[in-house]
């Protein structure tokens, strides 16, 4: 979901130019206080992985093909905020040198797939794991959620920019954003909990480097990138929604752009199925739509954790033992 | 097939090429924000911008059908989230201007991209003062990207020989073991890249 | 071992002693040095410890050092503060050249140790066309890495450490994947070097051509140490320890 030049206007693309450079700054922050100074170059060298991840595709519905995002595959092996770093530098040297991405819009991307995708991603892995356990099976459900919510979470923040913009109306723009979007999210679950349980298989001391300290999210840096999300969602999306309390109605008209708030019914064509019949506005329709998409995305997410964990993997619990990396030096 | 997509510099010797770094990053990303800025409606100056950019495409000597193949392969993606501006009222002019700016744009970034080295747009972000963490990832980035795709693609290969009857849930299984593996591959890696920093000095 | 007179020896080992985090030992206290000007090898089957011991002449090994060091680098013991000079003057070569040549250019690349050691414009791109002259890669300094070969990237790291003045070469399997062609540049490249040298390999016939002594390590012990004609050419041992009698050997007349 490169959003290419010219569809995001002057002040939407400054506004998300400043929280995304906001983002990646507490990213930079948090990685060089806490990052381990020889796991640095990987960072680089992820985004490589990242990038050619991203150059897969898979065929959704109705002819039109998704693609990777790999926020939730980089958060995994990295951490949350290593993982902003990654995308970010990948969305950097996609926009310049390959024009994937405009460059008034790199604000706008770098805020829906480098602080986004893997803040509400990694959010929501750290407390599915708190719930589930500390077990390979919860590990997978985990990854798999997250990387469904990441990228619907994406898709919303993308939807709420074009519309701010006046591209795509509101009402246009969610269902057709966020409608797709929860089927690739699919794709993306089922590649990055592929991914994940074969690195889990392999060298499963490497995603206990990345782990959160034994019992304890890590607070303090999710809440930053919470509150930068919160702050995005607040100027993109929710002007869009209905019957909101007033301090946001506040923002909107402070922003100047309330009047554009969507009364617009929703079309009949696109995507009909995201429509609840009986329930006038397109918007709650979606809202609705889009729970028991959720529900249906966890029940799915639990089916694959199910496949994939080895047998006897599935029912370890409690905290994973420490293992020393082996030296780097080969006799 | 993977060196046009992952080195988008072409070399030839041109004005265009010559012309700093700096001055060519600064122009197109001048260029793009004008573009964005300029009104909806602003046909002449989007025709002045297109003349502008056609101008330096010829002094930079790059065959025209290079640069055409590389704007048809970004296009599409362009037309196709322009199409859903045109499901709302006034859309069509919201559209056809959709689709000029963005094409004026891609051009500029296809043309920067086509003549600058990214080891020079690298040093322009670093004294333009992008942190040094970012500008080096950046770097490491670019420098291990072809090799990783010549991992894989050899990896790739390796597994297609043991295969003999490949199920769709089998390719995507190999698939992911190859992907970790190149994860895995590329965390050793950076250690011994790391170690080869500290080898020559370098000082956290 | 050759007892250093007034001259300091390039390098000094005193019974270094290394174990693996997972408890194995890779270096049981093993001693050797290498005198100003020398070319010595280090052989042994995979496993021995060749590179273990590379790592440890420029303080990367041990990762938490204790006790006296055991490592001297022309006098200076390879331990904290000396560290920086000590990296300065050993100019460790990685067995796999895409691990050590991470700049985005080979100018850069080359430049990096030097800008390390506080070196700026106009003598820094002195000191990189130097260095490349001095491999045969003048002309170089835009190429990217990875599109050079094999052998230029070997050459371009080569640059990379004699840039900064070093004084003792340790190479990890320098030949290891390297053409015919590229071999006897490399092999040619060592011989005008000349700097104390210290390189493992598996390349008997670069250790008869090239090499003064010659010294065989094998499960984290030395066996066996001398002048390459001479120690190589005791085949039982030589297979004893993984290794064979070199076909240069085989085919010696006596003059």
């Amino acid at each position: 979901m490169h959003i290419p030049d010219g569809f995001v206007d002057g002040k939407t693309a400054l506004a998300a130019g400043a929280l995304a450079a906001a983002g990646l700054g507490v990213a930079l922050r948090n990685v060089r206080r806490s990052f381990p100074p020889r796991r640095v170059p990987l960072i680089g060298l992820a985004a490589a992985f990242v990038f050619a991840a991203q150059m897969l595709n898979f065929p959704v519905a109705g002819g039109t093909s998704g693609h990777l995002i790999g926020a939730v595959l980089a958060a995994v092996l990295l951490g949350p905020s290593a993982a902003v770093l990654v995308m970010g530098t990948v969305l950097i040297l996609q926009c310049f040198m390959f024009a994937d991405g405009g460059v008034t819009a790199l604000g706008a991307n770098i805020f829906n797939m480098a602080l986004v995708a893997p803040g509400v991603g990694y959010a929501v892995f750290a407390v599915v794991r708190r719930i589930a356990g500390g077990s390979r099976r919860s590990l997978l459900l985990a990854t798999a959620f997250a990387s469904w919510c990441s990228t619907v979470a994406a898709a919303i923040a993308c939807a709420g920019q074009l519309a701010v913009s006046g591209t795509v109306a509101w009402g246009v723009a969610l269902p057709a954003m966020a409608g797709v979007h929860m089927l690739i999210g699919i794709g993306e679950a089922v590649i990055t909990t592929l991914v994940i349980a074969a690195v889990a298989g392999l060298r499963p001391e490497l995603l206990r480097e990345s782990a959160p300290p034994e019992g304890r999210l890590r607070y303090a840096e999710l809440a930053a990138y919470g509150l930068l999300v919160a702050l995005g969602l607040a100027v993109f999306v929710a002007p869009f929604a209905s019957g909101r309390p007033d301090g946001l109605e506040q923002v909107a008209a402070a922003l100047g752009f309330e009047a554009t708030a969507a009364r617009a019914p929703l079309l009949a064509a696109p995507l009909p199925e995201y429509v609840v019949p009986g329930l006038g506005s397109g918007v709650s329709s979606t809202v609705i739509a889009g729970s028991v998409g959720t529900l249906l995305a966890f029940g799915l997410a639990y089916l694959l954790a199910r496949l994939l964990t080895p047998p006897g993997a599935a029912g370890r619990r409690g905290p994973p033992h420490g293992g020393a990396p082996r030296a780097s030096a080969a006799a | 097939m993977h060196q046009l997509l992952l080195s988008p510099y072409h070399h030839r010797s041109s004005p265009v090429h010559r012309f700093p770094a700096i001055g060519k990053v600064a122009g197109a990303v001048t260029l793009v924000f004008t573009v964005v800025l300029l009104p909806r409606t602003a046909w002449a100056a989007y025709g002045a911008c297109g003349a502008a950019l056609v101008l330096i495409a010829a002094l930079s000597r790059i065959p025209a059908r290079r640069l055409a193949k590389k704007l048809l392969l970004l296009e599409p993606f362009v037309l196709g989230v322009a199409a859903l501006s045109l499901l709302q009222p006034g859309g069509t002019l919201v559209f056809l201007s959709m689709l000029a700016k963005s094409t004026l744009c891609l051009c500029s970034i296809v043309l920067l991209s086509s003549t600058t080295r990214f080891s020079d747009v690298l040093r322009v972000l670093w004294r333009l003062g992008v942190p040094p963490l970012l500008v080096t990832s950046l770097a490491l980035m670019y420098r291990y990207l072809s090799l990783l795709v010549d991992e894989a693609a050899r990896m790739h290969r390796a597994r297609r020989s043991r295969t003999f009857s490949p199920g769709r849930v089998l390719a995507w299984r190999s698939s992911a073991t190859v992907a970790a593996h190149l994860f895995v591959r590329s965390s050793e890696r950076a250690e011994r890249v790391y170690a080869a920093m500290c080898a020559r000095g370098w000082r956290t | 071992m050759r007892p250093g007179v007034e001259d300091v020896n390039a390098l000094e080992v005193r019974a270094l002693r290394y174990r693996y985090p997972d408890g194995t030992a890779a270096l049981q206290g093993v001693s050797l040095c290498v005198a100003e000007g020398e070319r010595v090898a280090l052989v042994g089957p995979n496993g021995a410890g060749k590179s273990t011991l590379l790592l440890h002449l420029n303080g990367l090994l041990p990762e938490h050092p204790s006790g006296a060091p055991a490592v001297h680098v022309f006098g200076t013991p390879v331990a904290e503060p000396h560290l920086p000079a000590i990296r300065a003057q050993v100019g460790l070569l990685f067995q796999d050249p895409d691990d050590q040549l991470f700049c985005p250019t080979v100018w850069e690349d080359v430049a990096f140790g030097p800008q390390q050691l506080g070196f700026r414009e106009p003598g820094l791109s002195e000191r990189v066309s130097r260095a490349l002259a001095q491999v045969g890669l003048g002309g170089f300094e835009d190429r990217l890495p990875q599109h050079l070969s094999r052998g230029e990237k070997r050459r371009v790291c080569l640059a990379g450490v004699l840039a900064c003045d070093a004084r003792l070469l340790a190479l990890d399997e320098p030949t290891s994947d390297l053409d015919p062609r590229g071999r006897r540049e490399l092999k040619a490249l060592l011989h005008s070097l000349p700097v104390a040298q210290i390189i493992a390999t598996h390349d008997l016939e670069l250790v008869v051509e090239t090499c003064q002594r010659v010294i065989v390590l094998d499960g984290g012990a030395i066996v066996a140490e001398g002048p390459p004609a001479e120690v190589l050419s005791d085949e039982v041992r030589m297979l004893e320890h993984g290794l064979e009698k070199p076909h240069i050997l085989r085919h010696r007349h006596p003059h």
